[in-house]
């Protein structure tokens, strides 16, 4: 008896309707993101100046043609992907090896990891001033670490390859962190066992490293690649603090390139039309990203 | 036994060089930020051989605006904050103890697409729709915009907390008779205080650091802090001294917060994709 009416209790929980609980979230994300969404597209297709009292007129897609034949929204494209691409180069292998260093359980391992983590909780734009005069050609203290090694005089933000690496230093510094802390979880979820069998088996510690913890961290690390390339599409105050976007346009993303159109050509349509572009360019990207959170849940 | 004292030693040496990079900007900006400028523009540069002064800092105080961006930016960060945590745990609620309610796939969906999202996208219509509304240099304008940006966050966060509340404690209360509603304020927020604080935290470090809707949002009257101290590359002539004192004013709440949090950072930031 009592059993029976703990199960249509059960039932009762299971079945209590609870979805107005999440008529908060609706509220907020339809006036924060929905509908600027659709009238950021709807936006896309006029031709409004900032600088014009003229009324906007509906022009159909020609701001997407400007954006498509424009020069500069294929080379910022370009500097976007290979911007990403040198960003994960250097912090997907470089967070691994921290994330190996600390699963080794050593003494003090917590305070290690409190330490490294600092950086990725901190203001990018505190940061980037902060690299902004470590990074100063005559008087900053990385070009006199560098002279000390005979590498003299690197002008840091005022050139298009420097600047880019400038920018991926700081993003690093940043990122790290976080890349390593998503592959500790991963390595932790590691059963002990499979090391110890292994080393019964007398199996090298780089074996171990190659037929255990790879594959097992690969779906992770793949993760990774995916927030990644979405944080570097997004990556902005960074870029805006280090360079600007310059010299010229030497180091402006997609996303920078966006916001200069925006507000600073005051071509709110056009800019508009990119923002769709970039939306378009995320979507397969946030399809993956959908389908392995799922995966993992 | 010898290898495992050559992996042991390679990792400190990895680690304490790793500590090192991470921490030097930090020394570097605060001791910066109390040198006088005879000690700032000079080589070699002085590590800890200079005469320590709070100029720059007294110099930031008489810039009159500083106070009241200060103040602002606390207030938005936890208006903001205390907006995710209720809406957000309400919504984390249904998430946890439903596998299945209405909305749920589309909820998801649009939490997802919100991180996904370059924030550019979305706040260049924002900008053109403030125009309109008056919501333009308004800080109850940023505070929604946090809430809808940072909301996610929450949620997952939550969700996973909420998760960990057996679910016979919450049974037992229902026995007695108790409504959701009652379930909810009574027996699970309380049993998920820390994870509440957890949340807290994380957001209120996602609205303090947020740079891009305040600088296209906010004018003179709900300027941010972050807006404040990219203001200081605008001069041609940039002053070390009181630069390094308004980013060191900005990051210290933050380290002071690490501490806290750094456990639910995982589940924070890779948006519900790895479990801790």
């Amino acid at each position: 008896m009592g059993l029976v009416t703990s199960l249509s209790r059960k039932q009762q929980r299971l079945t209590r309707p609870i979805a107005h609980y999440t008529l908060g979230a609706w509220i907020l994300l339809t006036l924060t993101i929905l509908i600027p969404l659709f009238y950021g597209i709807y936006i896309s297709l006029l031709n409004i100046n900032l600088a014009s009292f003229l009324p906007p007129q509906f022009v159909g897609l020609k701001n997407y043609h400007t954006a498509l034949i424009a020069p500069e929204t294929w080379s910022t494209l370009k500097l976007t992907v290979l911007l990403m691409m040198m960003g994960m180069t250097i912090q997907i292998p470089l967070g691994i090896v921290l994330a190996l260093a600390l699963h080794q359980q050593l003494r003090g391992t917590r305070i290690f990891r409190s330490i490294l983590i600092t950086p990725m909780l901190l203001t990018p734009v505190a940061v980037g001033l902060t690299f902004r005069f470590m990074f100063d050609t005559d008087l900053g203290i990385i070009n006199w670490f560098l002279g000390r090694f005979g590498i003299e005089g690197v002008n840091w933000l005022g050139a298009q390859f420097s600047g880019l690496v400038a920018i991926v230093i700081v993003d690093s510094w940043q990122s790290i962190p976080f890349v390593m802390l998503l592959v500790l979880a991963a390595l932790s979820a590691i059963p002990v066992s499979l090391f110890e069998a292994a080393k019964v088996d007398g199996a090298s510690g780089r074996q171990i490293f190659r037929n255990i913890m790879l594959p097992l961290i690969t779906p992770t690390i793949l993760v990774i690649v995916m927030i990644k390339v979405m944080d570097f599409l997004k990556l902005f105050d960074t870029i805006f603090m280090l360079t600007r976007g310059g010299p010229g346009n030497a180091t402006t993303t997609i996303g920078l390139w966006t916001y200069k159109t925006g507000f600073q050509f005051l071509e709110l349509s056009r800019a508009a039309a990119l923002g769709v572009i970039i939306l378009i360019i995320t979507f397969p990207v946030y399809l993956l990203w959908r389908k392995s959170t799922k995966v993992q849940r | 036994m010898k290898k495992n004292l050559l992996t042991k030693s390679a990792s400190y040496l990895i680690l304490v060089i790793a500590s090192f990079f991470s921490l030097f900007p930090l020394f570097w900006t605060f001791s910066t930020s109390i040198k006088n400028r005879v000690d700032t523009y000079v080589l070699p540069p002085k590590f800890f051989n200079f005469d320590p002064t709070l100029r720059n800092y007294t110099s930031l105080l008489k810039i009159r605006s500083f106070p009241h961006i200060y103040l602002n930016s606390i207030f938005v960060t936890l208006m903001s904050t205390v907006g995710c945590l209720i809406f957000g745990s309400l919504a984390a609620y249904a998430f946890a103890r439903r596998p299945k309610f209405r909305g749920r796939t589309a909820l998801d969906a649009l939490m997802i697409a919100v991180r996904a999202l370059p924030a550019i996208v979305i706040v260049l219509p924002i900008y053109k729709l403030s125009s309109y509304l008056g919501a333009y240099d308004s800080v109850w304008a940023l505070i929604l915009l946090y809430i809808g940006f940072n909301i996610p966050f929450a949620i997952w966060l939550l969700t996973s907390f909420f998760q960990q509340i057996p679910l016979e404690i919450e049974e037992a209360a229902r026995v007695d008779g108790a409504s959701n509603t009652r379930t909810f304020i009574q027996v699970i927020l309380p049993l998920a205080a820390p994870g509440l604080v957890a949340t807290g935290i994380f957001v209120s470090l996602l609205s303090w650091n947020e740079f891009l809707i305040p600088i296209i949002m906010a004018g003179e009257n709900a300027k941010t802090l972050p807006v404040f101290v990219a203001s200081f590359i605008a001069n041609k002539n940039l002053d070390w001294g009181p630069m390094a004192a308004a980013a060191t004013v900005a990051m210290v709440p933050i380290v002071a917060f690490t501490v806290f949090i750094q456990r639910w950072l995982v589940t924070g930031l890779s948006s519900g994709a790895v479990k801790d």
